[in-house]
């Protein structure tokens, strides 16, 4: 109990005292998890968009790979960006391994399946007359693609949310592609694990307490988006 | 009514699912400004057929619209000259009027004249009250109301109605089609239109195409088909009882010559004292009239139309035994 409160008052006193590294390492979180969160829903929506709603074969393997995605260890994500970017590996050249654009291409990599899953699934579940009846207004192929959209708003509302969730809270990733640079690539996740390592349990959960109000912030941030999306 | 250029022409329509054809129609024509019941149990396929010739669904075989072949590249245009209603109203998660102008922006129709059509049309239905209110918290007979106002706001040339009111109460789908019927004489509008409703389909449509198992049983004029089955499934659908040869001679119907089956509609059967006796199996509730079915000693089941008060009558329970009589002269006999 006595390690919590320590933890507590640590927080308090970073947040308060406006320590430098503590704000520098929240700010780059959230430039990392947005960018990679962003990234997830550039490439997820529209082959989301080419899952659910095109007819070619092979499309419930895509389904079924991108479901099964939402369980890709982000370790063995962040596995295969290293050996990607890695000096002497295919893409070394571009200088890319221990930066934040790795950390980026790594949890995009994890959100991705994560924003196609959800989409996909809260396209299906429109009513199958919704499609046709879309269709029979005289909609061409874009105004067909946005009216699904819209209609199935709340669910993409959600893939983005899922997305986020899935990258926020994630270390092993970002630790083998970033390396927990200070200054550069250091993120509350792996800001936290050296200190528990060292046993600096107060410092690792006020980094940790930061996290979490990181987290809740952004929630609430996008639940309020997510009622105004539904209210339109 | 069926002149000019046809609104619709199917030629060798098959559709397929599952590797098998589920939709066979040699040929089917929907003349300008017609009306064309689709009728048939569920499951005969007239959804189906409704969207292959509506271009919603794949389909082998010739579709024109307006004589102009419904080719891949055309398809979007040529859905733009019509609508479809369909049993689920399916309106999008937006208000009333925005259903409508919706429809309308897809025609090209510019941002003021949406909201005047949109007016227009959601007051001739009956539901200008509503254009503000989201169209996921109207009631199944409104959202029907608004589907059928967002149909002819865009004035299509040929409409599609898929049992649009298979799933509002009985008082609301009487007066929908009523005004549906004064709808499409007023617009001039061709129509095809599936339903399992014979009244429906005698209220609304010049001909009827009887559809069992994806293939047309019967064609023709709408009166003629409901009143005069062709088959002996034809009938059966159309309510009519069918007795074979045995049955004909216990109740003194003479056959023409080559056929031996007779179709009795319900109306043409009565119960008389001194009739052939029969025994009660069961009966059926209508909306007013009500059938009772009886069985014939040589095994056949006999349908005889009588008032629901009458039906309540305990002489007229499950076993006990009725005398009945046939109308000759409005037996229809089958050739097949």
């Amino acid at each position: 109990m006595d390690l919590l409160l320590d933890a507590l008052r640590e927080a308090m006193r970073l947040l308060r005292t406006g320590d430098g590294e503590v704000y520098s390492i929240t700010l780059r979180t959230a430039l990392i998890t947005g960018a990679s969160t962003l990234v997830a829903a550039l490439v997820g929506l529209p082959l989301w968009l080419g899952i659910a709603l095109g007819r070619f074969p092979g499309q419930r393997v895509l389904l079924a790979i991108a479901n099964a995605g939402t369980g890709f260890p982000p370790v063995v994500a962040g596995l295969l960006v290293a050996v990607l970017l890695w000096r002497s590996g295919p893409l070394g050249a571009l200088g890319l391994i221990y930066t934040p654009w790795a950390m980026v291409i790594a949890q995009a990599l994890i959100a991705t399946p994560l924003v196609v899953s959800f989409a996909a699934a809260g396209v299906m579940a429109l009513p199958p007359a919704l499609h046709f009846q879309i269709r029979a207004m005289g909609a061409d192929r874009m105004q067909y693609l946005w009216l699904v959209a819209r209609e199935a708003r709340l669910a993409l509302f959600v893939a983005v949310m899922a997305g986020f969730g899935g990258v926020v809270s994630e270390v092993g990733a970002a630790m083998m592609v970033g390396g927990n640079l200070a200054g550069e690539t250091r993120v509350l996740t792996t800001a936290a694990v050296p200190e528990v390592n060292r046993g600096n349990f107060g410092t690792a959960l006020a980094l940790g307490l930061i996290l979490l109000i990181f987290v809740v912030m952004v929630s609430a941030m996008l639940t309020t988006g997510q009622a105004r999306v539904q209210r339109r | 009514m069926n002149t000019g250029t046809p609104a619709l022409t199917i030629r060798a329509l098959r559709v397929r699912r599952a590797a098998r054809e589920v939709i066979e129609v040699p040929h089917l024509e929907v003349g300008a400004g017609e009306t064309v019941a689709v009728l048939g149990p569920n499951g005969a396929g007239k959804s189906t057929l409704l969207l292959a010739a509506a271009l919603l669904l794949p389909a082998d075989g010739e579709i024109s619209v307006f004589s102009e072949a419904a080719r891949r590249n055309v398809q979007v245009r040529l859905r733009r000259q019509t609508a479809t209603v369909f049993q689920d109203a399916a309106l999008l998660d937006m208000t009333v009027r925005q259903n409508v102008e919706v429809a309308l922006a897809m025609h090209g129709v510019g941002k003021a004249e949406r909201r005047v059509r949109a007016e227009e049309w959601l007051g001739r239905l009956g539901v200008a009250h509503l254009a503000g209110q989201r169209g996921h918290a109207v009631s199944g007979g409104e959202a029907q109301r608004v589907s059928l106002a967002r149909a002819f706001a865009v004035r299509p040339r040929l409409l599609f109605l898929d049992e649009p009111f298979a799933g509002v109460d009985h008082a609301t789908r009487a007066t929908l089609t009523g005004e549906l019927r004064t709808l499409l004489a007023a617009e001039g509008t061709a129509a095809l239109f599936a339903t399992h409703d014979h009244s429906e389909a005698l209220l609304l449509a010049e001909r009827v195409v009887l559809l069992d198992l994806g293939r047309p049983l019967q064609v023709g004029l709408a009166a003629e088909v409901l009143a005069r089955p062709e088959s002996v499934r034809a009938a059966r659908f159309l309510g009519f009882s069918v007795l074979g040869p045995a049955s004909c001679a216990l109740l003194g119907l003479r056959p023409v010559e080559g056929v031996s089956h007779a179709a009795v509609a319900p109306e043409a059967a009565r119960l008389e004292a001194g009739g052939v006796p029969a025994v009660v199996r069961r009966v059926e509730a209508g909306s007013g009239v009500g059938r009772l079915l009886v069985e014939l000693a040589s095994g056949d089941t006999l349908a005889i139309g009588q008032p629901i008060e009458a039906l309540r009558d305990s002489s007229m329970a499950a076993g006990c035994e009725v005398p009945v009589m046939v109308d000759q002269a409005r037996a229809v006999w089958l050739a097949r």
